[in-house]
């Protein structure tokens, strides 16, 4: 029983950065209406630049903030350079746009900061041990981070004008603009918020494991199955998504063995888009 | 001003001209060969230093008049440790560049992607790489493939007999799901259970996971003294530090492509102390290996002895030199593939560097003795080494014996 409880942490904290991870893509596909592929070279630089700010001023939370400051501006940067052009465009082109941009990012960073692996200093602890479950406390630090960042992107996105603007471009881009709301202020704001999201979740994925170029690319899979399955555009779907699909992907393990745990998430993707396509708590959408 | 046909015309005419560019090269001698090594990717702690050493091999090679009357010369590439780019790149050397040795192939999942493409065209390939189906009689059919390194079942048998020479009775162990890694850790398997003893836990895991717990967790589950693992840096990295967490004190038995100065920097004093570290040595008390170290010094700043592989990139383009020597003038790449195990094994006066044997290729035969090892090839194209077992303590590595098999 107690191995089932830790394989369900391991799998919460696995899926709280796949989650984050969901919610920056979310955001973008949600507003900007196409699916993101630079959100993992996003989390890459983040990463890096957290780490050097954090060797830097000497304290890992700075460093992580310098690193979320860092993603807001390569967000909005991509927004300025590449995606404010194609703005009318299909979705497919922004896509591939997407690519370019991920590809474009890893090389700087590929440059700047070298190929060897690189990590977080962070000290190593023992776990806690609550009833007979091993708990770490850097888990429960992440976590706390992870919880802080989905509230921060909640307030913006509810309490803020730039949010309810933001909503409303998610809701009907036509209507919005013909109701006044300028879509360039709106998109900085987004590009600027996914960024940081990216950069969040970069930094923690670089936490728990190594840091090098190509890390944030290795994860965008995980990360578009649970964007996906939350449904496209909800915030709170994206996290929920990302932690059920991490949880079961660790608790079937017993069952299906390592290799085939990754299969079992997207069995599940599937198993749910056959009998709700729009996702776990997206609205159906019908056109007429 | 030009209508359509006329244009058409011009540029099918410009681009024919373009492409026999290429043709006409061919007929100067030069024989060209691709440094094909993992710049990037989880081999990235070895690729920079295998190509430049390579690159500065073939410079020697080219200072004392070149091989079989021809100048070589090389093509760097990056494998990227990944088998689908590094497919990609392969086919652009072979096809558009006309490269006719693949040299300083790292990574068995790269090896065994391209050697495909290299027999196709009738090239050379030498790699580094440990799965032991490289070198079948199904793979390395036109036997044009040539390991410099021990197989993963090798390694697997000195493991095993380090294990057995160490006392532990209840070894586990966990393996990154590729060719490699499975093949070191099968060889284990074999030679333990040969020796009488039981694996008692088993685990293969994914790569680029954000955490290994579960993985971990099945593992010590079984309550193993020793966990012998066949991995990379990254995943040794996250793993290692993730077990040091857990509080647990088993010793672990680590192959030296995971484990070195690079790990210990990764996770600490603390967490590195008392690892085993199982790994071929280089053929050190030989003339050829104190070439390459000052070679190596040079190019990279650092001793030779922390990139076997490199002293394996030195020895491929020496043979490889060697081998174009004896073959004769415009040999072809099969008939200097018959030369190697000619040049390379007994009998034959003993050399160490490329002049000493052109020079001595004259006389008679040569048998070249290698940086990395005495370089002995079977008739699959597999040398053999020995190795040693070495402890992290205090963050060094130190050699505590050899094993012979």
């Amino acid at each position: 029983m107690t191995a089932f409880a830790e394989l369900f942490i391991g799998g919460l904290m696995s899926g709280i950065v796949v989650g984050l991870a969901a919610l920056a893509i979310t955001l973008v596909f949600g507003i900007a209406r196409f699916p993101n592929a630079a959100t993992g070279d996003a989390m890459t630089a983040g990463a890096y630049v957290a780490l050097s700010a954090s060797a830097v001023t000497g304290s890992t939370i700075i460093g992580g903030l310098i690193g979320a400051l860092a993603g807001a501006a390569l967000g909005v940067a991509a927004y300025a350079l590449v995606f404010r052009k194609l703005a009318g465009r299909s979705s497919v082109a922004n896509l591939l746009a997407s690519i370019g941009v991920a590809f474009g990012i890893r090389a700087v960073v590929g440059l700047n900061f070298g190929y060897q692996q690189q990590m977080f200093q962070l000290p190593l602890v023992r776990p806690w041990h609550v009833l007979g479950i091993r708990i770490q406390p850097n888990d429960l630090d992440l976590a706390v981070v992870a919880a802080i960042t989905l509230a921060a992107v909640f307030i913006i996105l509810y309490a803020t004008p730039v949010g309810r603007r933001m909503r409303a471009v998610a809701d009907d881009p036509g209507l919005a603009q013909v109701s006044g709301i300028s879509p360039s202020r709106v998109m900085v704001a987004l590009w600027a918020l996914a960024g940081s999201v990216s950069s969040i979740a970069g930094v923690m994925y670089g936490m728990k494991t190594v840091i090098t170029p190509e890390m944030g690319w290795n994860m965008l899979l995980p990360a578009f199955a649970a964007a996906i399955l939350g449904g496209i555009g909800h915030p709170i779907g994206a996290i929920c998504a990302g932690v059920l699909l991490g949880t079961l992907q660790e608790m079937a393990t017993p069952f299906v063995g390592f290799t085939y745990k990754i299969a079992i998430s997207f069995v599940v993707l599937l198993i749910v888009l056959l009998l709700r396509p729009q996702g776990l708590f997206s609205h159906a959408e019908g056109a007429r | 001003m030009m209508n359509r046909r006329q244009l058409l015309a011009t540029m099918t005419s410009a681009t024919l001209l373009a492409s026999t560019r290429d043709g006409w090269a061919q007929t100067t001698s030069v024989f060209r060969i691709a440094a094909f090594n993992p710049i990037t990717g989880a081999g990235a702690p070895y690729g920079a230093g295998m190509q430049k050493i390579i690159l500065a091999a073939v410079d020697e090679v080219n200072a004392a008049g070149g091989a079989g009357g021809r100048k070589i010369e090389v093509l760097p590439e990056d494998t990227q440790t990944d088998p689908q780019a590094a497919v990609l790149a392969a086919k652009k050397l072979i096809e558009i560049n006309n490269v006719q040795a693949l040299v300083g192939i790292w990574s068995s999942g790269v090896t065994l992607a391209t050697i495909p493409l290299a027999n196709d065209a009738n090239i050379l390939l030498m790699c580094t790489s440990g799965a032991p189906e490289i070198t079948t009689s199904k793979i390395n059919a036109k036997r044009l493939v040539y390991r410099f390194n021990t197989t993963g079942d090798g390694f697997g048998k000195a493991i095993a007999e380090a294990c057995a020479q160490e006392g532990f009775k209840r070894p586990a162990t966990m393996a990154y799901n590729n060719a490699s890694a499975l093949g070191i850790v099968e060889g284990f398997r074999k030679n333990w259970e040969q020796k009488g003893g039981k694996v008692v836990g088993a685990v293969v895991y994914e790569p680029n996971q954000p955490s290994y717990r579960s993985e971990l967790q099945k593992v010590l589950a079984a309550k193993p003294d020793v966990i012998v693992m066949g991995s990379y840096l990254p995943d040794t990295t996250i793993i290692l530090r993730e077990w040091y967490q857990t509080g647990e004190t088993q010793k672990w038995i680590l192959a030296g492509q995971a484990a070195g100065p690079d790990l210990v920097k990764a996770i600490g004093l603390e967490a590195s102390d008392g690892l085993f570290v199982v790994n071929s040595i280089t053929n050190e008390r030989s003339t050829a290996f104190s070439r390459y170290d000052a070679a190596y010094r040079k190019a990279m700043d650092q001793p030779g002895i922390a990139n076997i592989y490199a002293a394996m990139a030195w020895d491929m383009v020496t043979v490889l030199a060697l081998a174009m020597e004896a073959a004769g003038p415009n040999a072809n790449p099969s008939a200097i593939s018959a030369k190697i195990r000619e040049i390379a094994n007994p009998p034959g006066k003993q050399v160490s560097s490329f002049a000493e044997g052109k020079e001595a290729l004259k006389s008679g035969k040569v048998n070249y003795d290698g940086a990395s090892s005495s370089l002995d090839f079977n008739n699959l194209g597999d040398a053999s080494a020995d190795f040693e077992l070495s402890v992290i303590s205090k963050g060094g590595l130190s050699r505590k014996y050899v094993v012979k098999l």
